[in-house]
């Protein structure tokens, strides 16, 4: 660990005088969230910053809201304990507070955000997962303007995103669901907690009555530059029943989709069987559940 | 026995309230008036000359006090091989070898100015496996080891590196493998762990500028060791040299011998008299300082059909490292025990440490038992499975009890063993039906603690009755400041408020071997209840100076009075006797020893010994484990751990050592491992990617204690603090292959591992 050399700290109270900041500030600056992975960077990789601007003073920037057209806005600046504690998530989309509340220990998570957490832009990152099987969109402010993303498209490689200098990511947006989606995800990792993801798989589903697949996202984590979601084998669910089989033909076109590497927590070998037999548990833990929270209990990767 | 008030007692630790409000100022925090802050420079390369040292640079950067390389300290230390520079001398060893030092005014400064420096290097080939470094045409890694200053007991090898063969022989192993109805051999690994001690390592030091006298501060486990170790390399006298130890925040054996001190020192030389502090961070532990031993145990059993041991034949590498620091008398303990504690009449094990270029490997909580017990006891298992036996009623038929002749000739007393696999399987309902994808696993050992060490203390007691004890022994944690104190307390019959630990500080303390081997409760509980019952002879001689004319002989001490026997009335507090024996600024004192010289050396050829430890200590556990056998997930349910601790002193704390113990070993079991690269770099040293075991994966531990007490000991008292670390693996190893029927040899068992033993090798994979 290093001893960070000092550096000029901002605390603007509104977005556009934190995109100016950034503008004027020398080229070595950042802006500062939760502080979980910049903090780290600056301590253990080396990175020296001349100037960090704090967007945590930001009124309206952390908070989940509900809006009358059925989607949820995630303001980037919510901790992951606040997601993972939401009765709105909770209640709409508990895989997602179960990914949050899995991310690092209590104290990590009352300080990491879910915008610091997609910006970093890591492989294994725990949100993104759940958010991209959700088809959730970003938003993205220049103190100007909005635009908005996909995080397909915003998420380039590892530490790589699509945000323009002087950009902030303002909110995650879930747009509106089917009332009988039904969701789930596995985080793989040796240890119970205090553990990056060995492989994470996220599903969400939309069956008819008979069970037949009527909309299915499976997205993946740790297995590719960036979390992806396995088009193929959500293709192959659409239109047939979810059964045993179908969940494990799916996994294994999944586990095609993916291009993972060795490093020092897995191969690349084990990570893709991995990929196979998460999304299997998952679509079928899924389908066995019915919409709405899901108990303390039952959360955790044993789940099938 | 008489009643006891403390001892046999869960007292509260003594020293709990400033651990748990932070209070405490460990040896890390410690700032010292004038002090300086050193930083290292280490080598980037696992084997190769150093062909120049450019210091220039960072000896001109304003702030800048000192700056040393192996040019301008040329001392060599070891405890049993003189073989460690205190800085790198014309060549590096392992990546993480400290190869020049900077003082500075402040920390920033010295960072900057350490990395000014420039060292060139020409590789060398470098070893990074035990058995890679000793064949017949390896280089060595130290060319002048024949030349080395050895304890008498160290004997090299015949192909290079070997800074140690351990042989030991008994009865014939060949006719016993001919005699036997099953014969089996395999091959198991145990990968280098780190210590991970919660506290980093420091060291500070100071050179008086007026008499050279040198003070070093340090959590040092042994401080009287370190300074004999310290004197030796600096051919001075130990007088020369004081240890002072602050709080230390564990250690498991990594902050045993001399890690920081001999960086510290090299800069205090220099410094005209200024204290300088050198700090590692966890990155620099994890490089720079210790591992415990890699290891490649083969064994061969014969057996008799009726499950009788016949003969064993073991060979071991151990990894030692770049530098022998106990990797020589880690090799002779770890190897001789390795067969196990099972009678055996035919049994012979040739052993190698051997030095190879990674970090230095040492003790670590077992030494070198933890390593022996995984192999001996996955192939205990992996035999009864051969003969169709339970693996419980296989070990009931072998294991050593009372006054068995062990396999080194030793004649084995207060063996409490077979006691500890009854309650331990027990505590799992060993013949209960185990539901679908659950294994249950048990292992058992024996530890012995080093013979040939001494304690000695004091305990006073000043004229307001305070008693404070003087002993050598270190708190790392363990809790040996409140077994000590529960020994003087009951011993003075004072209570244990009135009772207070005093640091240590090697001018002052009296004398103690170290606080390693499972021996403090002995050793020094044996020299404090003594110091104490020399002390209560004192009170009672003097007493008659405050309660008037009697026989001390009528007089007895209880509660923090004497009184006479047969009219308690007359009776006056210790305070009293004090203020009148010796003034109201004197204090009485009563010193104690205890000194283990009885043992014989073992045989250099046989390795055996009528008297080869102080004492045993035995232990069994049993775990069930559930594995995943999609993901290869092993998730322990429950685990019992019986320890013959022959009498619990202080209960909560031996089952807090048994718990401790218990839930390290799971790290070493599922998780642990230093991941090394081709050049011999260290690619996990942070705790991101080096996985301790976190409260939400330890199991429920139930920990059993149990008392098979030695005469010789405190109130029967043996030790407790190594043998529970040991177990872990061997008995999760074994419920794990009882879960899956399929027998995993090397560690750990990480969900990876597993998989691909149940579901067959990856098609591409190594
Ligand atoms: C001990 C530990 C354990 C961890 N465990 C996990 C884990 O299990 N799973 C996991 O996914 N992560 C884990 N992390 C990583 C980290 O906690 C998360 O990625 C976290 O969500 C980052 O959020 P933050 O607010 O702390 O980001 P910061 O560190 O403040 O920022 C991270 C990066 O994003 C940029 N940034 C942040 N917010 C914005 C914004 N609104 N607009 C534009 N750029 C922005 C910053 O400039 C920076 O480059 C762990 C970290 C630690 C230290």
């Amino acid at each position: 660990m290093r001893r960070p050399v000092p550096f000029e700290l901002h605390q603007p109270r509104a977005v556009a005088t934190a995109c100016e900041l950034k503008h004027q500030l020398p080229q070595k600056s950042f802006f500062l969230a939760g502080g979980t992975d910049l903090v780290i960077a600056v301590k253990e990789r080396g990175l020296s910053p001349d100037s960090l601007i704090d967007l945590k003073r930001i009124p309206d920037l952390a908070g989940v809201a509900e809006d009358t057209d059925g989607s949820l806005t995630i303001g980037a600046l919510t901790t992951l304990a606040e997601i993972e504690s939401s009765a709105t998530i909770v209640a709409r989309y508990p895989f997602l507070a179960q990914a949050a509340g899995e991310v690092g220990s209590l104290q990590i998570r009352n300080r990491a955000t879910i915008g610091g957490n997609i910006a970093n832009a890591s492989p294994s990152a725990d949100t993104i997962p759940s958010l991209m099987a959700l088809n959730a969109s970003l938003r993205i402010s220049d103190g100007a303007n909005q635009r908005s993303s996909t995080l397909e498209d915003f998420l380039l490689g590892p530490g790589q995103t699509a945000l323009r200098d002087g950009e902030i990511l303002t909110a995650v947006v879930i747009p509106p669901t089917d009332a009988r989606l039904r969701g789930e995800f596995i985080k793989l990792s040796p240890r119970q907690v205090m553990d990056l993801a060995v492989v994470g798989v996220a599903v969400t589903l939309v069956t008819d009555e008979r069970s037949r697949v009527e909309a299915a996202a499976i997205a993946l984590g740790a297995v590719a530059p960036t979390p992806i979601r396995a088009g193929a084998a959500e293709g192959h669910l659409l239109g047939r029943v979810l059964d045993d089989d179908l969940a494990e033909a799916a996994g294994a076109i999944g586990a095609d989709e993916c291009s993972p590497i060795d490093d020092v927590r897995s191969s690349a070998e084990y990570r893709r069987v991995m990929v196979r037999v998460l999304i299997k548990r998952a679509l079928l833990n899924a389908a066995a559940r019915a919409p709405g929270p899901i108990p303390w209990r039952q959360r955790g990767r044993k789940r099938h | 026995m008489p009643d006891l008030k403390y001892v046999g007692q869960s007292v509260t630790r003594v020293d709990s309230g400033g651990k748990v409000s932070g209070a405490a100022v460990y040896g890390y925090d410690l700032v010292l008036p004038e002090m300086l802050y050193g930083k290292v420079v280490f080598s980037d390369r696992a084997h190769a000359r150093i062909t120049d040292i450019d210091t220039r640079l960072a000896e001109s950067h304003p702030g800048v006090i000192a700056v040393v390389t192996g040019r301008d300290v040329t001392y060599i230390h070891g405890e049993t091989v003189q073989d460690t520079p205190f800085l790198a001398i014309d060549k590096v060893r392992f990546i993480g070898e400290p190869v020049a030092a900077v003082a500075a005014i402040d920390e920033d400064t010295a960072q900057a100015a350490a990395a000014l420096i420039e060292v060139t290097y020409e590789d060398l080939p470098a070893y990074l496996s035990p058995i890679d470094a000793c064949q017949p045409d390896s280089i060595a890694i130290h060319e002048d080891y024949d030349s080395y200053r050895k304890a008498d007991f160290v004997s090299p090898g015949k192909t290079p590196n070997v800074l140690e063969h351990f042989k030991l022989h008994t009865g014939d192993v060949e006719t016993g493998f001919a005699e036997s109805d099953i014969v089996l051999e395999e091959t198991y690994t145990v990968p280098s762990i780190s210590h991970a001690a919660m506290e980093p390592h420091s060291a500070h030091a100071q050179v008086d500028s007026d008499t050279g006298r040198i003070t070093i501060w340090s959590p040092n486990d042994a401080p009287f060791r370190a300074r004999e170790e310290l004197a030796m390399a600096l051919d001075r006298p130990v007088g020369d040299i004081r240890f002072i130890n602050p709080l230390q925040g564990g250690g498991f054996g990594a902050k045993g011998g001399l890690k920081l001190e001999p960086v510290a020192l090299a800069l205090a030389m220099h410094t005209h008299g200024r204290p300088v502090r050198v700090k590692y961070s966890r990155e620099e532990t994890f490089r720079s300082t210790l591992t415990r031993h890699e290891a490649v145990v083969t064994i061969k059993s014969g057996v008799m059909s009726d499950g009788t041991l016949h003969a064993r034949r073991m060979e071991i590498y151990w990894g030692s490292g770049a530098y022998n620091e106990k990797s020589a008398t880690v090799c002779i303990r770890g190897s001789q025990f390795a067969p196990g504690p099972y009678r055996i009449p035919n049994v012979s094990v040739n052993a190698y440490s051997v030095y190879t270029n990674k970090p230095v490997s040492g003790a670590f909580r077992g030494y070198g038992i933890p390593q022996g017990t995984w192999a001996c006891e996955q192939h205990t298992d992996e035999l009864a499975t051969r003969l169709a036996m339970d693996p419980l009623e296989f070990r009931m038929k072998n294991v050593f009890t009372e006054g068995d002749v062990s396999y080194w000739g030793e004649e084995l007393e207060a063996v409490g063993l077979k006691e500890c696999l009854a309650k331990a399987s027990a505590a799992l309902e060993w013949a209960a039906p185990r539901s679908e994808g659950v294994g249950r696993g048990l292992a058992c050992m024996i530890k012995p603690t080093k013979i040939g060490t001494e304690s000695a203390a004091a305990v006073t007691i000043d004229s307001d009755g305070n008693v404070t004890v003087l002993a050598g022994t270190v708190e790392i944690g363990q809790g040996c400041n409140t077994i000590q104190s529960q020994i003087a307390a009951e011993e003075l019959d004072v209570p244990i408020e009135r009772v207070n630990y005093a640091p240590l500080d090697t001018d002052v303390t009296p004398f103690d071997s170290s606080t390693t081997s499972s021996r403090s409760t002995y050793h020094v509980g044996n020299a404090v209840r003594r110091a104490a019952a020399e002390l209560r002879e004192k009170l009672l001689e003097y007493a008659p100076v405050a309660i008037g004319n009697c026989d001390p002989a009528d007089l007895r001490l209880h509660d923090g009075l004497v009184s006479l026997q047969d009219n308690p009335d007359r009776a006056c507090t210790l305070a009293e006797i004090v203020t009148r024996a010796v003034g109201s600024d004197g204090v009485l004192r009563g010193e104690g020893e205890c000194a283990r010289n009885d043992g014989i050396e073992l045989d250099l050829e046989t390795g055996q010994s009528p008297r080869a430890a102080a004492y045993y200590m035995y232990g069994a556990h049993a775990v069930d484990v559930e594995v995943d056998k999609e993901t290869g997930i092993v998730t322990l349910l429950r685990m019992a751990a019986a320890h013959d601790v022959g009498k619990a002193i202080n209960p909560l704390t031996c089952a807090g050592q048994i718990e401790g113990g218990a839930v390290m070993g799971v790290g070493a079991a599922l998780y642990e491992t230093l991941v090394y690269d081709e050049q011999g770099n260290i690619k996990n040293p942070s705790f991101l990617d080096y996985h301790l075991v976190t409260s939400a994966d330890a199991p429920d531990v139930a920990a059993i204690v149990v008392e098979e007490p030695l005469n010789h000991g405190p109130w029967g008292a043996k030790g407790v603090g190594e043998p529970p670390v040991a177990l872990g693996p061997a008995a999760i190893g074994n419920a794990v292959a009882n879960a899956t029927q399929t027998r995993i040899r090397d560690l750990p068992l990480s969900p990876e591992r597993v998989y691909w033993a149940i579901n067959g090798t990856p098609s591409n994979g190594d």
